[in-house]
């Protein structure tokens, strides 16, 4: 008895610091904005401890927004094309890097930088890339020839979010790639030899073999494309801000901006919780999936 | 063959930072030249040089003083905490996993506002600290999971055998267990490192004076102006960008097997 309370106290004494401190900065915030989404919390109330209760009014109120109607379908778009593309290039980008050749490894890694570069760079060098006069995009479109005039690619508003949409893939693709090939190198070889001694080729090889043992891997790099693509926020804060009016507007940029422009922080806690709540629910069926054997 | 196509391929992938780097060393008039030039014409190089006696160099010290110390509390506090949930029975074990990983895939504009009314109330607001705190909250969960692995996969027997020899539990964690799982904790003292200096939102959102500001804020409040400097603000850009090669370049080998492991493991 003596030895397993000393035991248990060890034990807390590792892991309690880490967990107060995640706690406080992530615990309690996530408890008191879901508080604060049910209060009328703006900056008149900032400093009253007893603001009243609002009920779902916040919720209401933010769902009957026409921003909100919008910013949730361009979320649903941005998440659905960047995971389409970075998926696509990721799998492209690691079929090919799956090939041995010398420079393979090496030149496979190199791709991630792209993956690390701060989101704020990564968001102003496309915006200069994208600039309708300085822009080298529009300089490659116009001397191949491929448009006739320079595109205003940031400031028109469904080329804004293709804009958005192309920064978000050049940052994913290679994280997608990262996955898939560590997948892939795992794939065993013989079985390979044997199709394609029996005479499938490459490409029957592909949809019946390989599609199918990498199933597991192609769920995961999607789910977890879709948990972090679904929030993303800096990208588009610092490219477009969500615009032009509205065009590139998502869920995370609309409660920034419920919050910290118009100082509405109980609605903007409210659109925040939302998102949450989505994200929330296909974090679970994600767990489920991956993590059923470690954790639960 | 296969070598030139691959060069090729990484480098159209890599080409915006080599676009950055160039651009921030041409004069202005160069910038808006088309053709655009590939190469300088006439190297630039005040964008570098004039900015940092001022904003770039006081920038770049407040992010590293940020990106340092957050990476330092993410250590000290997910080496342990990783090591005891890999390693005790812990009580309420599994819903700890369960918040960490939950931690990582919050939005941050969910925890944004709680944070900024929690650090006016502790008097955190325009200094380094708040950065600093709040970025250490995506290093956590991340690098316990990460270790924790590592944790898990040691051998036990090492462990068993220095007890042997004299040590206790917990000397037997600082001697045999840290050393041995040395490349989680690069990785994962290397990607706290990235967070907080790739941070932006919360730096801005938590400090509103300009004499602190990382690099990043700095970079996003002088993109609002208008008619941009486009070679002094991508000067800023690769001075942002210089420590992530650094790191990427000197620690390739951890990058890469931390990310697949923390996704895929």
């Amino acid at each position: 008895m003596e030895i397993n309370k000393r035991n248990l106290l060890i034990s807390l004494a590792y892991v309690v610091p880490a967990l107060i401190f995640m706690l406080v900065l992530i615990g309690y915030p996530l408890f008191y904005n879901i508080k604060i989404s049910f209060q009328h919390l703006d900056l008149m109330t900032l400093n009253n401890p007893d603001v009243a209760f609002a009920g779902l009014e916040n919720y209401r109120k933010v769902i009957g927004l026409d921003s909100f109607h919008i910013a949730f379908k361009n979320t649903f778009f941005f998440t659905f094309w960047s995971i389409f593309l970075q998926f696509t290039i990721g799998f492209a980008l690691a079929l090919f890097f799956n090939m041995k050749f010398r420079l393979a490894g090496f030149l496979r890694g190199l791709t991630l930088v792209s993956y690390l570069v701060p989101i704020v760079i990564t968001s102003l060098l496309f915006k200069f890339m994208f600039n309708q006069s300085v822009g080298i995009i529009n300089y490659i479109l116009l001397s191949f020839g491929f448009v006739d005039q320079p595109i205003e690619w940031l400031t028109h508003p469904e080329l804004a979010m293709w804009s958005v949409i192309i920064a978000n893939v050049w940052v994913g693709a290679p994280f997608n790639m990262m996955l898939l090939s560590t997948g892939l190198s795992s794939l065993p070889d013989d079985i390979y030899e044997a199709a394609s001694i029996d005479g499938a080729n490459k490409f029957k090889q592909f949809v019946y073999m390989t599609l199918p043992m990498l199933r597991p891997v192609i769920m995961i790099v999607i789910m977890m494309g879709f948990i972090f693509t679904f929030k993303v926020f800096d990208l588009i804060f610092v490219m477009t801000a969500g615009g032009p009016v509205n065009a590139t507007e998502v869920l995370s940029t609309l409660a920034y901006k419920l919050s910290f422009d118009q100082f509405n922080f109980s609605q903007g806690a409210a659109a925040s919780n939302i998102l949450f709540f989505i994200l929330f629910i296909v974090s679970l069926i994600y767990l489920r999936m991956v993590r059923s054997d470690e954790v639960m | 063959m296969l070598n030139i196509v691959g060069i090729v391929i990484v480098g159209a992938i890599l080409f915006p930072i080599y676009w950055m780097v160039v651009s921030s060393f041409k004069v202005q008039g160069e910038i808006f030249q088309m053709p655009p030039t590939l190469f300088p014409n006439e190297w630039y190089v005040e964008g570098y040089t004039s900015q940092l006696g001022g904003a770039l160099g006081r920038s770049f010290i407040n992010s590293l003083i940020v990106a340092l110390s957050s990476m330092a509390i993410v250590v000290i506090l997910a080496i342990p905490a990783s090591y005891g949930l890999a390693r005790y029975p812990v009580p309420g074990k599994k819903w700890m996993i369960l918040f960490f990983l939950v931690t990582q895939m919050l939005p941050v504009t969910v925890v944004l506002t709680p944070m900024f009314i929690l650090f006016k109330k502790l008097a955190l607001l325009n200094s380094l600290a708040a950065p600093i705190l709040a970025t250490a909250t995506l290093g956590i969960p991340f690098s316990v999971l990460i270790l924790r692995t590592y944790f898990l996969n040691a051998p036990k027997e090492l462990e068993d055998a220095a007890m042997i020899d004299g040590c206790n539990r917990f000397t037997a964690f600082l001697r045999i267990m840290i050393p041995i799982s040395y490349p989680g904790i690069i990785v994962s003292a290397t990607f706290s490192f990235l967070f907080a200096w790739g941070d932006l939102i919360y730096s801005m959102t938590f400090i509103s004076n300009s004499d602190m500001w990382p690099l990043t804020a700095g970079v996003y409040n002088s993109m609002g102006k208008y008619g941009i400097q486009w070679n002094n603000l991508l000067s800023f850009a690769t001075i942002t960008v210089l420590p992530v090669l650094a790191m990427f370049i000197l620690l390739q080998r951890y990058i890469i097997s931390g990310l697949t492991s923390g996704a895929v493991k």
